[in-house]
């Protein structure tokens, strides 16, 4: 997803992008949300979740390291806050050129479910999309289960909570205590 | 026999230590059963067990000075033996976490089941601690993506440490959840099987502010009995009680900075 430069109007810490998008959604922001769980901002990982975001609502979504789109975008970066989370703003004739394809579409509730749990701000959204953005097939339907149903990021999460439990387990001098020593 | 078991969740808000509080009662019908607040930065167990007065708390114990007994924090209460932690903030700084090792390899002579209320965070020593010493972890989830994730994150941390997994337990189901269509899922990518579904309650609530674990509050709500097919779910392995001591002295525990 190529995107237009954009000019950094809000940039934040947070447990789980709710205020950011419920932000978003009060000013009617026109532009995109970089989101980037704070593993990654510390190392050297490739893992953020672009968001595009059209008079409030997210609109396109497109994870920069796994270079997945739509949905499965945002299940790359689900549960895996803090985030840092940083608003820009563009101008609205340029992202109207950012092309819309089914791959990249999420639909308007689903960051707000999926990233913040948040089915208030999701349903306020969903009010505040254009009719024919919410007229799409709602997927998933249910938020849980296609989160249990996307091994690919089970798998993630896992792997990094192992990775981060021996990184750890380093750090407090642990390591002796893990099943299989330390590898690494 | 005694059988070290962790209740963690990795998030806060699941209801960890109703659950803890009313797994410990369940098995208590079973076996002797010690429930020890191990969440020592957030300790709130003392309040749902209506011990917010309690002179000597596991805070006392893990003072490098202590100077009281093990057992005089432990009270016996509801038909299980209790241990408190303090919440003063003071308290947790000067406590040394690494000593509970020694108070679990105390416990752990005389009782069948040890439940620790494990911290609902994976970021600190003191927070990770309970999970590493514990045989076992019950994984305390709400049916929701973040609650599942940060489970999932708390397993992988058991792992890391070989402590294997008891189940899982879906607290605060509310009516349109659809834990039943996620239970087979959810079971592939945790050990061990979930052992119940506990609805949202009232009562529950009304329990820690009666200061009541929920099965003595309201011991016929659904619920409890949830809570209890959890608990019967939870078959309490057998190890002589001097071999856990002592394996729970040997564990590794790094020095305090």
């Amino acid at each position: 997803m190529r995107l237009p430069r954009g000019d950094l109007v809000r940039s934040r810490t947070a447990t789980a992008p709710g205020d950011a998008l419920a932000w978003a959604l009060d000013a009617d922001h026109t532009g995109y949300l970089v989101l980037e769980p704070a593993d990654a901002v510390l190392g050297d990982g490739d893992d953020a979740c672009v968001l595009t975001i059209a008079d409030g609502v997210p609109r396109l979504a497109y994870h920069t390291g796994t270079e997945r789109g739509g949905a499965p975008a945002l299940a790359d970066v689900a549960g895996a806050g803090p985030y840092s989370v940083d608003c820009y703003a563009v101008d609205r004739s340029a992202l109207a050129d950012v092309t819309d394809t089914d791959e990249l579409t999420v639909s308007p509730g689903a960051p707000a479910e999926r990233l913040a749990a948040d089915s208030a701000l999701a349903e306020r959204t969903r009010v505040a999309a254009p009719d024919e953005w919410t007229a799409e097939p709602a997927s998933p339907a249910d938020p849980v289960e296609a989160f249990l149903a996307d091994e690919e990021r089970l798998d993630a999460i896992r792997d990094r909570a192992r990775e981060e439990a021996r990184r750890k387990a380093r750090e407090w001098d642990l390591t002796d205590a893990l099943v299989d020593g330390d590898e690494n | 026999m005694v059988e070290a078991v962790a209740v963690a969740s990795g998030k806060g808000g699941t209801g960890k230590t109703t659950a803890t509080l009313a797994l410990g009662m369940a098995l208590a019908e079973r076996y002797d059963v010690t429930v020890v607040d191990a969440d020592t930065g957030m300790a709130n167990l003392l309040f749902h067990a209506g011990l917010a007065d309690a002179p000597v708390t596991l805070h006392d114990l893990l003072l490098d000075d202590a100077d009281v007994a093990v057992d005089d924090a432990v009270y016996h209460r509801f038909g299980m033996d209790v241990v408190p932690c303090g919440t003063s903030l003071d308290a947790f700084r000067e406590a040394d976490p690494t000593r509970l090792r020694d108070v679990v390899a105390e416990l752990a002579r005389d009782t069948d089941v040890l439940l620790l209320d494990s911290p609902a965070a994976l970021g600190s020593v003191s927070a990770v601690l309970p999970v590493v010493l514990a045989d076992r972890v019950v994984v305390v989830l709400q049916p929701t993506v973040p609650a599942l994730s940060d489970g999932l994150k708390v397993q992988e941390y058991a792992r890391s440490y070989g402590t294997d997994g008891a189940g899982v337990l879906f607290n605060k189901v509310h009516d349109g959840d659809s834990v039943e269509r996620i239970a087979d899922r959810t079971e592939r990518y945790f050990d061990g099987p979930v052992l119940a579904s506990v609805p949202d309650a009232d009562a529950a609530r009304e329990a820690r502010d009666a200061g009541e674990p929920l099965l003595a509050y309201a011991p016929a709500s659904a619920a409890a009995e949830a809570f209890r097919e959890a608990a019967a779910g939870i078959e309490i392995r057998d190890e002589p009680a001097e071999d856990v001591a002592a394996r729970f002295r040997s564990a590794v525990v790094p020095e305090q900075p």
